[in-house]
């Protein structure tokens, strides 16, 4: 019986590949093998959204999802959002926004998010509040963060239009 | 949370997977989306020597049109996949409507219909609505492939149909008949993510004020999703008045089971469902679709 399994998949766009045991978790993965502490660790349980990544853009708990499950596929981490020196238009609106306190649910509500505008979702209030059910936030800073996500959503949905 | 260890087989086709978990007997569990499994595992409800992944079994993931007019939906779908179709969302709307009711965005797009399923849950959402359809349930195993109404598939509190070593491969869906007026009824007294305290589907065909179909089923009432099939019966052929209608409801909340937990006792859960029988259908005879 072989516990281990080699993992290839594709984060922020760069290839890795590595051997391990078949257990690891994704987030574990992430941050254990490839050193992007950006995703968080919160609940470990499906529930607080800490750990969301993207998954071929789709937003996926990467506490729930073993690492092999990823084999083959592309994440996008926190860490693939901001360019050169520049920040990411989701991150801009939070820092606008004051939409974080301690920051620890934050990575997690920028990857709901960005996956809400890649879909072309431009939501406002108590509907956007309800697509971002999967995702808490501790320090309950609720209001600025659903304002800096309608805003980047709103903005997204302006940059479709224009472009 | 550190898992224990296990092996984790990637299966090419069904008929590896259906040998990959005979190999493994009892310590061997199917993984799909693994958003059911992987937390049991984590709190050691379940502790498999081996996890056979049908995630990647090419076509088990397909949603195609059948030529009776309905559907084919793979049993690793994803509920965010069964919920965007747009061949679902014409043939089906009752169901992409309740597969876009499960639990929360990251939940549903790693989530699969046939994982929901097998999981056994009464508080599923697409199970209500494949029993409202009628839908047939697919398996493949040991034996070979073999098919079970959706009516026999959920046999007790987390039980299903399912026999050792079978996979869910795919749901036959019917086609909702022309003019069918739906609703998924999602209560939940707390947060929107939380699990169905009543799950309602129903689905009516009516010829001016008479009811010629009536398909109600509810999941997280009882043990397992049920069909309400004295309400359905107190329905067809009759004119849906108040009087019918309150008769239905009253045959609803008699015919089921109601649990008992820290969600809501027995009692709270037979009110509710009279409750919502009668709102859900007095609002689809009024003509509040959906
Ligand atoms: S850590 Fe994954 S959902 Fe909380
Ligand atoms: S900012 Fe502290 S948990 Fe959200």
């Amino acid at each position: 019986m072989s516990a281990r399994v080699t993992v290839a998949l594709r984060v922020n766009g760069r290839a890795y590949e590595r051997v391990v045991e078949s257990r690891r978790l994704l987030v574990d993965f992430l941050r254990h093998e490839l050193q992007l502490h950006g995703t968080h660790v919160g609940c470990e349980q499906g529930v607080c959204g800490a750990c969301t990544v993207l998954l071929d853009g789709e937003p996926v708990k990467s506490c729930l999802m073993l690492a092999p499950q990823a084999h083959g596929h592309s994440i996008t981490t926190v860490e693939g959002l901001a360019g050169r020196g520049e920040l990411h238009a989701v991150q801009q609106a939070f820092r606008d926004a004051h939409a974080l306190q301690c920051g620890y649910c934050t990575p997690g509500f920028l990857l709901a998010a960005v996956a809400l505008a890649d879909h072309g979702v431009a939501l406002e209030g108590a509907a956007l509040r309800e697509e971002l059910a999967g995702n808490l936030c501790r320090c309950t800073g609720y209001q600025n963060i659903v304002e800096a996500i309608e805003r980047y959503l709103r903005q997204a949905a302006g940059g479709r239009r224009d472009g | 949370m550190i898992l224990r260890p296990f092996e984790y087989v990637e299966s090419q086709t069904v008929d590896d997977a259906v040998a990959a978990l005979r190999g493994g007997g009892d310590d061997a569990r199917v993984i799909a989306g693994g958003t059911a499994l992987v937390p049991l595992m984590k709190h050691a409800v379940l502790r498999p020597a081996r996890l056979v992944s049908i995630a990647r079994v090419p076509g088990l993931a397909d949603i195609a049109p059948a030529t009776s007019g309905g559907l084919r939906i793979g049993g690793v779908a994803t509920h965010w996949a069964v919920s965007h179709a747009t061949l679902v969302r014409e043939r089906s709307p009752l169901l992409a409507y309740a597969c876009a009711r499960v639990a929360s965005p990251t939940v549903r797009s790693m989530g699969t219909l046939g994982g929901n399923l097998c999981y056994g849950e009464s508080a599923s959402d697409p199970a209500p609505a494949l029993l409202a359809l009628r839908a047939t349930v697919r398996l493949h195993g040991p034996g070979g492939a073999r098919t079970v109404p959706i009516t026999e598939f959920f046999t007790g509190f987390y039980e299903t149909a399912l026999q050792e070593a079978e996979v869910l491969t795919s749901l036959d869906v019917p086609a909702m008949p022309a003019g069918a007026r739906w609703r998924y009824l999602k209560w939940t007294p707390r947060a929107q993510e939380d699990k169905a305290l009543v799950g309602l589907a129903a689905m009516l065909v009516l010829d001016g004020h008479r009811c010629r179909v009536a398909r109600l089923a509810v999941g997280g009432v009882g043990a397992s999703p049920v069909v309400l099939a004295r309400a359905e019966q107190a329905l067809e052929g009759q004119e849906l008045d108040e009087a019918t209608i309150a008769r239905a409801a009253d045959a609803a909340a008699g015919e089921v089971e109601p649990m008992d937990d820290l969600q809501g006792s027995a009692e709270y859960r037979r009110d509710m469902l009279r409750v919502w029988v009668r709102r859900v259908v007095a609002g689809l005879a009024e003509g509040r679709a959906s």
